[in-house]
């Protein structure tokens, strides 16, 4: 049987404790103002989540702000109202003093203000402070949660009270992670799984678990039937399951332990499944109260059910920043299908009861509220399928079209249940403020949307005939929580255009400060900014909340053409590549330059295992190569005329053949240049019978890409009667191309001979970081090799004279000849070396003189002491 | 584009005219004739003479001005290429775009304000009506920000 309430009114006489608004009570009439007042602003605020909803295309925060302005706007004032309202019917508990509920309300609202303001507007001091408002104040309702039951008489289902109390809980936690995530402070790597933390405890926790406790008794009450005998010991069992769980859930995600998490899902999915069990089974052949509440409360259910059980399936199958990219498109079905849904169901139902002062008028409200319900329940739901399913993009965006429609019609339903002028306890008559604020808000909004994407100052139309800006593209990729390049470098009045993709799980979007920015890009896509003629410094970033903060930014750097070195070489840094006068990562050096002498025998026996690296090959550039030996250029093998190389060749490569060549020695090329695959090995035999700085590359086709992804390296061959000298260097210059090797874009580049850098020995710039050290006076020979692919080397030092160069199997300078030379130049697979002696102490930076390569990494330094 | 007087400075001047014609007259209405209307009218008098000033302006807007600016304005997109696509462009496209949607509230704010004065809700009758002089307004912003044809 149903027992009977002390309450001050029961609704419809069916077991669900409600106070409504009797005739005569001037209590009650307090209270339905205060309702008024509450749904007021929950309609205000969902309505401007609408609003936002509709800029999401065009504002990539508003989709932040739709989410919030709802959840934490409409949802959460909702809910505080409702919990505080029922905890009061089920426990039979004193009504708590109105004023501090009404400054509760006024916090929580004033913190959600703060929040979406802080956001939006990017100030973390703000949000940071509306977050510690927010959790005061949600405290401070937990607080009333828990004092309200002890004491208290209890009814029947004073356990769903433990709901409330779990949910402000928590709302609590989910405040303190999301502002984490708004203020940056989760780092790159703990943003995914703080990220889907907030996510649970917000939608599974803060709103999955009061609306479980209340169904406990709405549903029967909506139905119009009894509540099922054993509702009071399940819905504990509930509880314990779906808020163990959900601790579990979020403590793991947050902690990055996906299967503890995986678990912790699953056993709320059971809790859940547990409650739909008993609400399936109290369904009867009997016409309910409200239907329509019915209806859309049971198909919420549903569709949280659903999302569980796919939220399941995502955890478990992929590591977390992969999962975030479900786990976010699963929230429009949980917002539209469960939290917009269950919303619409029991304000249908419970509006009426708490706003009509009588059975007539309550049937008059409810019949408002219910108007056209079945076209509503039917367009909602087709749209949240329509978002779900994996159909092509015009579905999406209808489902959200018809979703949105279903949801303003019950808005303006609601608004007009609310606005009923009866007399008493109408809205303040206001219409000169409510209309100037409804006109600001319009214009205020028009406005966001003209200005939105930036204004297109500078962009290139509106350069003047007589500059001749060049316009460059830059590819800039999203991922990791990462903008790379993180800067670039550019002269002033250059047309920039960045060609900008997302590989990162979620979404992002880059928005140039003060310029244009581009549409949220989902993995893998891909838009191209016309940032225009940029003429000082620019930012830009990803303008997803605490993403800029947790560090995706992008420095546009207008370079100054007249600043230069304090040696006088102009900065070396080119654009478009890697940054060279950055630092190379800690733990790094260079490779020595200096060659080691010919060992001591005439028979000289080398194994190269040929096989896939990863090197450091510009500062802070890490790049796949191709090596034999372990690494670009491959060791150089030095010895004298008439020596004997064995060199044995392993392919430790995984599916991809490789040979090799020696430039140094003759033979038919057809045994020991031929391609051998993974795991054999050949024996390359070869007598030096000539002089000279030699190249070997691999000899597998396609060449280009083998030796531009670094399978080369020097053989040097001594000239008999060659001088002593206090140092030997051994330098080979190459061209460096970043990139997946092989991938159609690295390709591309070699094709056009358009390197990235050029480097001396395989790493751009290196011996700028680690100069060559000489002392004043001493006499140094520079054996220099072009391994290319494509380019040759003007080899130069600068303040030095070369009193000897040696080029291809002849000297073109001795030192007692009176001319000198300036450049050894040597076309793609040349070599041969110069001599110069240092004259006083200094820097001399040796460089490729051919300045594109030489600013783009081919330079390095001499460091001469005394 | 000329800097002399032809006739597409004939078309802008209808637009614009009609537009600074149309705030002109609601701010006229709402600031000078209509507080004076209820103070020196008696309660009916002032009823029929706010019924009448309404439903004469309103017939104003829809015979004359709507159709003026809606041609002027059609004209003008059309002489400077504007399509349906460029509208979504950030920059003139955006704010041209912002700039019909508010005159759409605008249109709309009007119409709700002479179905709900017709109905007697006066609250939300002058609700609108200063709804739709403050979008108006903000219309013209929208229009200064746009560079001329």
């Amino acid at each position: 049987m149903t027992s009977s309430y002390d309450s001050p009114a029961r609704a419809e006489g069916h077991g669900i404790p409600l106070r409504s608004a009797g005739p005569g009570r001037s209590r009650a009439s307090g209270l339905k103002r205060r309702h008024l007042r509450a749904h007021g602003v929950v309609v205000a605020w969902a309505a401007l989540a609408l609003v936002a909803a509709t800029a999401q295309q065009s504002l990539p925060v508003a989709r932040w702000l739709a989410i919030h302005l709802f959840l934490l706007g409409a949802v959460t004032t909702a809910i505080v109202v409702w919990s505080e309202h029922f905890a009061v019917a089920l426990l039979h508990a004193r009504v708590p003093d109105e004023r501090w509920s009404d400054a509760r309300l006024a916090g929580v609202n004033v913190a959600v203000l703060g929040v979406l303001v802080g956001v939006w507007a990017q100030w973390p001091l703000l949000t940071g402070a509306a977050c510690a408002l927010l959790v005061v104040a949600v405290a401070a309702h937990l607080v009333v949660l828990v004092r309200m039951g002890r004491g208290a008489l209890g009814g029947r289902l004073a356990p769903a009270v433990g709901y409330y109390r779990a949910a402000a809980v928590a709302l609590i936690v989910a405040a303190v992670l999301g502002w984490l995530l708004a203020t940056g402070r989760t780092g790159a790597d703990g943003y995914a799984g703080v990220w889907l933390a907030h996510l649970h405890v917000t939608l599974l926790g803060w709103i999955g678990l009061p609306v479980l406790g209340t169904l406990f008794m709405l549903w029967p009450t909506v139905l119009g039937v009894r509540m099922a005998e054993h509702t009071t010991r399940i819905a504990p069992r509930v509880l314990a399951l779906t808020g163990g769980g959900l601790l579990a859930a979020v403590a793991a995600l947050a902690l990055g332990l996906r299967w503890v998490a995986v678990a912790g899902v699953a056993v709320y999915a059971a809790g859940v499944a547990v409650a739909l069990e008993l609400f399936a089974r109290t369904l009867r052949r009997r016409r309910p109260v409200s239907a329509a509440a019915a209806w859309m409360l049971g198909v919420a259910a549903g569709w949280l059910f659903a999302g569980v059980v796919v939220d399941l399936g995502t955890l478990a199958g992929g590591p977390l920043d992969r999962a975030q990219e479900g786990v976010g498109s699963l929230v429009p079905v949980l917002l539209i299908g469960f939290v917009a849904q269950v919303l619409i169901g029991a304000l249908t139902y419970l509006l009426p009861v708490v706003l009509a002062r009588g059975p007539k008028e309550r049937a008059v409200l409810r019949a408002v509220l219910e108007r056209g319900w079945v076209v509503r329940l039917v367009v909602l739901d087709v749209g949240v399928a329509l978002v779900v399913l994996p159909l092509d993009e015009p579905a999406a965006t209808t489902g959200m079209v018809l979703a949105g429609v279903a949801a303003t019609a019950f808005l303006a339903l609601a608004v007009s249940v609310l606005a009923r002028r009866d007399g008493e306890g109408g809205a303040a008559r206001r219409p000169m403020l409510f209309g100037t604020t409804a006109g600001v808000v319009v214009t205020v909004l028009a406005v966001l949307l003209a200005n939105s994407g930036g204004d297109t100052k500078g962009t290139p139309a509106a350069v003047g005939s007589g500059t001749a800006a060049t316009t460059r593209t830059v590819d800039v990729t999203l991922t990791g929580m990462r903008v790379r390049p993180s800067r670039i470098e550019v002269s002033a009045g250059t047309a920039l255009r960045l060609k900008v993709t997302n590989k990162d799980a979620q979404r992002h979007d880059l928005k140039v400060d003060g310029g244009p920015g581009t549409p949220l890009l989902a993995r893998g896509g891909s838009h191209v900014l016309d940032v225009g003629t940029v003429t000082e410094n620019l930012e830009a970033w990803c303008t997803l909340s605490g993403h800029r903060a947790a560090g995706m930014t992008l420095d546009i750097v207008v370079r100054d053409g007249a600043s230069g070195h304090p040696d006088g070489h102009s900065a070396l840094a080119d654009s478009g590549g890697p940054d060279h006068s950055a630092p190379f990562s800690t733990g790094w050096r260079a490779r020595d330059a200096a060659l080691a002498p010919a060992p001591g025998g005439t028979v000289h026996k080398v194994e190269l295992h040929a096989a896939h690296t990863e090197a450091e090959v510009a500062p802070g550039v890490k790049q796949q190569l191709w090596t034999f030996g372990g690494t670009a250029p491959g060791p150089t093998l030095h010895g004298r005329i008439g020596d004997v190389f064995e060199v044995t060749l392993v392919n430790d490569d995984h599916g991809m053949g490789h040979g090799i060549d020696f430039h140094a020695g003759s033979l038919a090329p057809d045994r020991p240049m031929r391609t051998i695959q993974p795991g054999e090995r050949l024996v390359y035999r070869f007598r030096a019978e000539r002089v000279g700085a030699w190249l070997y590359h691999c000899s597998t086709a396609p060449m280009l890409q083998h030796m531009g992804n670094g399978m080369y390296g020097a053989v040097i061959i001594d000239p008999p009667g060659l001088r002593k000298v206090d140092h030997e260097y051994a330098l080979v210059s190459s061209e460096l191309y970043l990139g997946t090797p092989g991938s159609a874009a690295q390709v591309a580049k070699m094709r056009q001979d358009t390197p990235d850098a050029w480097a001396f020995n395989g790493v751009a710039a290196q011996y700028a970081k680690q100069p060559l050290k000489v002392k004043a006076g001493e006499r140094a020979r520079f054996w220099v090799v072009a391994a290319g692919p494509s380019d040759g080397i003007a080899f130069h030092i600068v303040g030095t004279v070369f009193d000897t160069v040696y080029k291809e199997g002849a000297y073109l300078l001795k030192p007692g000849d009176p001319g000198g030379a300036q450049v050894l130049d040597l076309a793609p697979a040349q070599g041969g070396f110069v001599e110069t002696a240092f004259p006083q102490a200094g820097h001399y930076s040796f460089v490729d003189h051919d300045m594109r390569h030489a600013e783009a990494g081919a330079h390095g330094v001499v460091e001469v002491t005394k | 584009m000329t800097d002399t007087v032809g006739w597409w400075s004939l078309v802008r001047f209808l637009h614009v005219a009609g537009a600074a014609l149309w705030v002109g007259g609601q701010l006229a209405l709402s600031l000078v004739i209509l507080p004076l209307a209820r103070r020196m009218l008696t309660p009916e008098a002032k009823d029929r003479f706010v019924t009448q000033a309404g439903r004469r302006f309103g017939m104003l807007t829809g015979a004359v001005f709507l159709p003026v600016q809606l041609t002027t304005g059609w004209a003008m997109a059309w002489h400077k290429g504007v399509t349906w696509a460029s509208l979504a462009d950030p920059g003139y496209g955006r704010t041209l775009a912002a700039k019909l949607g508010l005159f759409a509230v605008v249109m709309l704010a009007a119409a709700g304000h002479g179905i709900a004065q017709s109905k007697g809700r006066a609250d939300l009758a002058r609700s609108l009506a200063v709804v739709s002089l403050v979008g108006s307004l903000g219309v013209v912003l929208l229009a200064t920000a746009l560079p001329a044809t």
